[in-house]
C-alpha cells in the first residue's frame, strides 16, 4: 500500500514557565493512502498533538514529516495553509463551523479555496452535503440552528469538499450522544469506503473499531500498532481483537 | 467598593489596548477643548481687557481736517451726550500704504502720525509703550505692536514710512499698544516720530491732514448711533470740508479679535466631533465587553455580584482613563498654548501673557469626565439584563438568523471579497461608526481646505474686497481730472475706475459708507452684488445685505440717506456683501451720490489695472513724482492683499494642518479600536479559516476590506456633501462679518486629495492593524477552546 504520510524522529516539546514538556518523542510512522487510521491513547498521551503535527496545523520541534513525498516541516505558516487547503480536511470535536455563515456557505467557504468556478464549487458542496445526509432544507440554516450530529456532519462535508488526500478527525464523536455519534462514524466510514484516507484520534473503543489500522500513543511514543482490516458492521471478532490490543497497551 | 475596583482592574488588564486607544481620544478631546476654552475665556477677552486698562471709553470720534479750530468747538460738538472725553491732535494720512511685514508686504490704513508728547499724554484711550530701546534718539519710529507680532519687525530694524510724498527710513525704537489705532483690521495705525520729522510733515501737509481724535464715554451707551449721526452732521454743517467719523469700541474689538473667535470655534468643533467619537467608542467597547465576557459575567452574577457591581466597575475603569487623559490633555494644552496664542495675538496686535484659567481648565476636565460618565452609564445598562444561567451557556446570541447577506454561491465577488462583505454585515455597528466618523472628519477637512484655499493659497478677493485692481491712488478734488487724464494716457493702464467714498446716515441714524463709482457696471468685482443688480440710475443704490437684513429692507424698497442736511431716497436695486466697516457699505453711481453732496469736496480715488506688478510699482512712483503732496494715497493692490491677508494665511494654514492631523489621528484610533475588537471577537473564526486553508494574507485582506465599503462610501458621500455644504456652513459664520452668500472656491483637486488620502490612510492602517491576524495560530485557537 502507498504511504501518504511518513514521519522521521518527530518530536514536539512544549515549554511552560520554563518547564519543558516532551509531548512527542522521536516518532517514526507511516500512514497509508486509503486507510482509516485511528490514533488512540490515554488523555495527555499526545495523540491530538500528533494529529495536528501530521496535518501541518502545528509545527514539530524536531524531526520531519513527508506528506505525499513533500517535506512539510520547513514550510512557512502561509505555505502550510496553502498545503492544507489542497491536501487536508479537518473534523473537530466541537465542529467549529463559522456561526455567522449558513450551512452551505460553511462548506463553500472551504470549497471555493480550490475550485474557483463558483457553479462547480456549489455543485460539489451540495453533492457532499447530500452524501453526509444533510437535507436541502438545512442548507440555508445557521450552525446554531442544527443539532450536534447535523453540525458535525456539516463539518465532515466541509472536510470532504476539496477531495483532500487525508481527512483528519479529532474526537469527532466526543461531544455527541451515541446515536448521533454513530451517524457521524457511519459518514466517515462511508467516505473511507469511497477511497478517502482518514486519520482519526479517539479514546472511544466503539469509534476506534471503524479504523483498519490502530496506532497507540503512550507517553509521546507509538507504543503499539494493530491491523484490524476493513470495518464490517457487527464484526464481534474485530471488537475483541481491539479490546485485547488495548488491554495489552494498558488501556 | 473594593470588589468593584478589583473588577475594574481586571477589565483594564484584559483591555489594555482598548483602554490605550480611548485614552488617546480622550486626551485629544481634553487638549483641544482646553485650548478652545482658554481662547474663549482668556485670549478673546484680551481686547476688552486692554481697552479697559487703556481707558478707551465707548468709541472715538475722528475729526478730519480740523485745521486750527480750538477745543471749545469740539466741546460744543459733543454737547451733553458724553460723560468724559479726551482730545488729542495728530497728523492723519488716510488710505496710506504701509509696510506690514519684513517681507515687504503692504497694507492700506489710515496712518496717524504723532510726537511722543502727543501720543503718550492722552487722558483717554491712552497709548502705551510695550517695549523700547531709548538709546535710539533720532530718526526713530514707534510702531503698532501688530507690526511686531504679525509683521515680525524688531526694535532696531529699519522701517520706511512714505507720507505726503516723502519717504523716511526710520529706526524702530519701540512698539505701541492702543485700542483704536493698532490693527490693520480696524484700518488704523498709529506711529510716533521725532519732533523734527513731525514738524516737517506739519509744514508739508498740516493744513489738510491735521486731525482731532476724541475718545469718549457716553452717559447712555444705547445712544451711540444717535450721537455719532448728530456729531457727524453738526460737524459738516459747521464746515463742509471737515468730516467726522465715529468708531465704536465694540466694532474695533470685534475686528481685532474675530480671528481668535474663529480659531476657538474651530477647535471647539473638532472637540465636539472627537467627543462624539469617544462616546461611540465607549458604547462599542462596552458592547464588545458584554459579548466577549458573557460567561464571565454569568459566573460573576452566579457567585453573587450584582449588575450594579459590574456596571460600577466599568464606570470606574472608564472614569479613571478619562481623569488621567483629561489631566494630561489639559496640562499639555498649557504647554501648547503659547504657540497657538502667538498666531492669534499676531492678528490682535495686543500683548498677551498666558495665565492659568481655572474656568477653562475645570470646564475642559469635567466635560470629558462627565461625558465619559454619561456614555458609560448608558452603555453599561445592558449588563443588568443578563441572566446568569443564560450567560453561562452563552445563550444570548446576537446573530440574526433571518439574514444571510452575500450568499457565496450567488455572490459576484471573489471569495475574499465575499467573505469581507460577510464580515462587514456581521460587524455592521462598527462600520456605521466608521461611516459617521469619516463623514465628520471629511467635512472638517473640506472646511479647512476652503479656508486655506481662499485665505491663503489663492485669496478670494471677490469676497473680501470692494474692487479688484492693480493699484489705487487718491488725490484731492482739485487734481482729480488731471489724475484721471494722467492714468488714462498711460499705455500700460488697461482701465481706470473713479471712486468717491464717504459716510452717510440713514433715518435710523445708522452710519453707512457710500462707494460712488462712475459706472458700477465696469467694476472688475461684479460678484460684489450677490442679489439683484448693481445700480444703473441716479436714484438706485446697492445696499449691503447685512445692513439690509438688520433694517428689514428688500430689493425695490426705498432707503433715505442723509448727509449734512441733505437727504435723498434711493431705490434698492440689489445687495452687496462686504466685510469692511462692519458690512455697512453701499454702492451707487457717481450721479446718484451727487444727490447728497458735492463730490468735489471729497478725495477722489482711481482704481487702475496694469498687466504686471512692476508696471504698477513704476506707475505709482510716477504718480508720487507728478502729484507730490496732492497725492493723498497710493497703493499697490498686490502687496496690499499680501499684507492684509498675511495673518490669515498663517492661521488658515495652521487650521488646515491641525484639522488634517487630528482627522488622521482620529481615524487611526477609531480603526485601531474597531479592528482590534473585531479580531478579538472573531479569533475563533480566524482559527477555523486558517485550519481549513486560508492564509494570513487572505484574512488580513478580508479584515481590512470589510471596512473599506464604509470608508469609501462615507468618503465619497461626505466629500460630495461637504462640497455643497461647506459654503452654507461658512456663511453661518461669515454672515456676522458681512458676507451674506459665501461662494468660496473649493478646489476639486484638493477635494480629491483629501478623499484619496482618507481612503489610503484608512486602508493602510486597516491593513497594518489587521496584520495582527497573523499572530492567531489555528492550532492554539482551536485547542484552547
Amino acid at each position: 500500500m502507498k504511504e501518504i504520510i511518513k514521519t522521521n524522529r518527530l518530536c514536539k516539546t512544549f515549554s511552560n514557565g520554563g518547564v519543558q514538556q516532551h509531548v512527542l518523542r522521536n516518532i517514526d510512522l507511516d500512514i497509508y493512502e486509503g486507510d482509516f487510521t485511528v490514533i488512540m491513547g490515554a488523555s495527555g498521551a499526545g495523540k491530538s498533538t500528533l494529529l495536528y503535527a501530521l496535518s501541518g496545523m502545528d509545527k514539530p520541534t524536531l524531526g520531519e514529516i513527508l506528506f505525499a513525498g513533500e517535506k512539510i516541516t520547513d514550510k512557512k505558516p502561509d505555505e502550510l495553509a496553502l498545503f492544507r487547503r489542497k491536501n487536508c480536511g479537518f473534523v473537530f470535536q466541537q465542529t467549529y463551523l463559522v456561526e455567522s455563515m449558513s450551512v452551505l456557505d460553511n462548506v463553500l467557504a472551504a470549497g471555493l479555496l480550490t475550485e474557483k468556478n463558483k457553479k462547480a464549487a456549489a455543485t460539489r458542496a451540495k453533492e457532499v452535503l447530500k452524501s453526509v445526509d444533510i437535507e436541502e432544507s438545512l442548507w440555508d440554516k445557521f450552525p446554531a440552528q442544527l443539532s450536534g450530529g447535523e453540525a458535525q456532519r456539516v463539518g465532515i462535508a466541509r472536510a470532504l469538499v476539496n477531495r483532500p488526500r487525508v481527512v483528519f478527525a479529532d474526537e469527532p464523536t466526543g461531544a455527541l450522544n451515541s446515536k448521533t455519534g454513530k451517524d457521524v462514524l457511519d459518514t466517515l466510514t462511508r467516505a473511507n469506503n469511497d477511497g478517502q484516507s482518514v486519520v482519526m484520534v479517539t479514546h472511544d473503543i466503539t469509534s476506534a473499531r471503524r479504523g483498519n489500522r490502530i496506532l497507540y500513543v503512550k507517553d509521546g511514543e507509538i507504543a503499539g500498532k494493530l491491523d484490524l482490516g476493513k470495518y464490517l458492521s457487527g464484526d464481534k471478532e474485530r471488537h475483541l481483537k481491539l479490546r485485547d490490543f488495548l488491554g495489552g497497551m494498558g488501556w | 467598593m473594593t470588589k468593584e475596583f478589583l473588577l475594574a482592574k481586571s477589565h483594564f488588564r484584559k483591555n489594555r489596548g482598548t483602554a490605550a486607544g480611548i485614552f488617546l481620544l480622550m486626551f485629544l478631546a481634553s487638549f483641544l477643548l482646553s485650548i478652545s476654552m482658554i481662547l474663549f475665556t482668556d485670549v478673546y477677552p484680551t481686547g476688552k481687557k486692554s481697552a479697559e486698562r487703556l481707558d478707551s471709553g465707548d468709541g472715538v470720534i475722528k475729526i478730519y481736517n480740523i485745521g486750527d479750530k480750538d477745543d471749545a468747538f469740539i466741546r460744543d460738538l459733543l454737547d451733553g451726550d458724553v460723560e468724559r472725553y479726551g482730545i488729542s491732535r495728530c497728523l492723519n494720512y488716510p488710505n496710506t500704504s504701509v509696510i506690514s511685514n519684513t517681507e515687504g508686504a503692504e497694507v492700506m490704513v489710515n496712518l496717524i502720525v504723532e510726537t511722543s508728547e502727543q501720543a503718550l499724554n492722552k487722558t483717554m484711550a491712552r497709548t502705551e509703550i510695550i517695549d523700547e530701546d531709548d538709546t535710539v534718539t533720532e530718526g526713530y519710529v514707534y510702531l503698532p505692536y501688530q507690526l511686531h507680532t504679525s509683521g515680525h519687525f524688531e526694535i532696531g530694524d529699519m522701517y520706511p514710512v512714505t507720507v505726503a510724498g516723502k519717504r523716511y527710513d526710520l529706526k524702530i525704537r519701540g512698539f505701541l499698544e492702543n485700542t483704536y489705532y493698532g490693527c490693520n483690521n480696524s484700518g488704523c495705525y498709529e506711529i510716533i516720530v521725532p519732533d523734527n520729522i513731525y514738524d516737517e510733515l506739519m509744514e508739508i501737509s498740516g493744513k489738510t491732514n491735521l486731525m482731532a481724535c476724541v475718545p469718549y464715554a457716553l452717559k447712555d451707551k444705547s445712544t451711540q448711533n444717535h450721537f455719532a449721526t448728530r456729531v457727524s452732521n453738526d460737524g459738516l454743517k459747521y464746515d463742509i470740508n471737515m468730516s467726522v467719523e465715529n468708531v465704536s469700541l465694540s466694532d474695533v474689538i470685534l475686528s481685532r479679535t474675530f480671528m481668535s473667535l474663529i480659531i476657538a470655534v474651530s477647535f471647539f468643533t473638532v472637540t465636539v466631533i472627537v467627543m462624539a467619537v469617544i462616546i461611540m467608542m465607549i458604547a462599542n467597547s462596552i458592547a464588545n465587553y458584554v459579548k466577549e465576557n458573557m460567561k464571565t459575567i454569568g459566573a460573576l452574577k452566579a457567585i453573587g455580584y450584582t449588575g450594579r457591581n459590574i456596571r460600577i466597575s466599568l464606570i470606574i475603569m472608564f472614569l479613571m482613563i478619562s481623569v488621567i487623559a483629561s489631566v494630561t490633555g489639559v496640562c499639555l494644552s498649557y504647554a501648547a498654548l503659547p504657540y497657538v496664542a502667538e498666531i492669534v495675538v499676531a492678528q490682535m496686535g495686543l500683548p498677551y501673557r498666558s495665565s492659568f484659567s481655572l474656568f477653562a481648565t475645570a470646564a475642559s476636565f469635567f466635560a470629558v469626565v462627565i461625558f465619559t460618565l454619561i456614555a458609560t452609564l448608558f452603555s453599561a445598562r445592558k449588563v443588568n439584563r443578563i441572566i446568569p444561567i443564560v450567560a453561562l451557556r452563552e445563550g444570548i446570541e446576537s446573530h440574526n438568523f433571518k439574514r444571510n447577506p452575500i450568499k457565496l454561491e450567488r455572490s459576484f465577488l471573489n471569495l475574499d471579497l465575499s467573505l469581507a462583505m460577510k464580515t462587514l454585515f456581521s460587524n455592521l455597528r462598527q462600520n456605521v461608526i466608521v461611516f459617521v466618523v469619516i463623514a465628520f472628519l471629511i467635512f472638517l477637512c473640506v472646511n479647512s481646505l476652503l479656508m486655506y484655499e481662499n485665505f491663503s493659497r489663492k485669496p478670494n478677493l471677490k469676497l473680501m474686497a470692494l474692487e479688484i485692481c492693480s493699484g489705487v491712488i487718491g488725490v484731492d478734488g482739485e487734481n482729480a481730472e488731471d489724475a484721471q487724464d494722467f492714468l488714462s494716457s498711460r499705455p500700460e493702464v488697461s482701465s481706470v475706475r473713479k471712486l468717491y467714498n464717504f459716510r452717510v446716515f440713514t433715518d435710523d441714524e445708522d452710519s453707512i459708507v457710500l462707494n460712488a463709482f462712475e459706472d458700477p457696471s465696469k467694476m472688475n468685482n461684479q460678484d460684489l452684488c450677490y442679489k439683484g443688480r448693481l445700480p444703473l440710475h441716479d436714484n438706485e443704490i446697492c445696499l449691503s445685505g447685512r445692513y439690509a437684513k438688520s433694517a428689514g429692507l428688500k430689493i425695490g424698497d426705498e432707503v433715505r440717506l442723509n448727509l449734512a442736511g441733505n437727504s435723498y431716497s434711493y431705490v434698492i436695486s440689489g445687495f452687496i456683501q462686504i466685510m469692511t466697516n462692519g458690512g455697512k457699505e453701499a454702492v451707487l453711481t457717481e450721479a446718484a451720490a451727487a444727490n447728497l453732496a458735492d463730490l468735489g469736496n471729497f478725495p477722489t480715488y482711481f482704481y487702475f489695472d496694469t498687466e504686471t506688478e512692476d508696471e504698477t510699482v513704476k506707475l505709482l512712483e510716477d504718480c508720487e513724482a507728478r502729484f507730490g503732496d496732492h497725492l493723498l494715497s497710493s497703493s499697490n493692490f498686490y502687496q496690499n492683499v499680501k499684507g492684509s491677508l498675511a495673518t490669515f494665511k498663517g492661521i488658515s494654514a495652521l487650521m488646515m494642518i491641525l484639522v488634517c492631523s487630528v482627522s488622521a489621528a482620529v481615524i487611526i484610533l477609531v480603526l485601531y479600536l474597531l479592528i482590534r475588537s473585531l479580531i478579538f471577537s472573531k479569533r475563533k473564526d480566524y482559527g477555523i479559516y486558517k485550519a481549513i486553508g486560508y492564509t494570513s494574507r487572505d484574512l488580513v485582506f478580508q479584515t481590512a476590506a470589510s471596512f473599506m465599503p464604509a470608508i469609501i462610501l462615507s468618503t465619497i458621500i461626505s466629500t460630495i456633501a461637504s462640497y455643497y455644504l461647506a459654503n452654507p456652513y461658512m456663511q453661518v459664520i461669515m454672515i456676522n462679518f458681512g458676507l451674506m452668500k459665501c461662494t468660496f472656491n473649493i478646489p476639486i483637486p484638493g477635494l480629491i486629495i483629501i478623499a484619496v488620502s482618507m481612503i489610503i490612510v484608512s486602508f493602510l492602517f486597516a491593513v497594518f492593524e489587521s496584520g495582527k491576524v497573523r499572530k492567531i495560530e489555528a492550532y492554539n485557537m482551536l485547542v484552547s477552546e
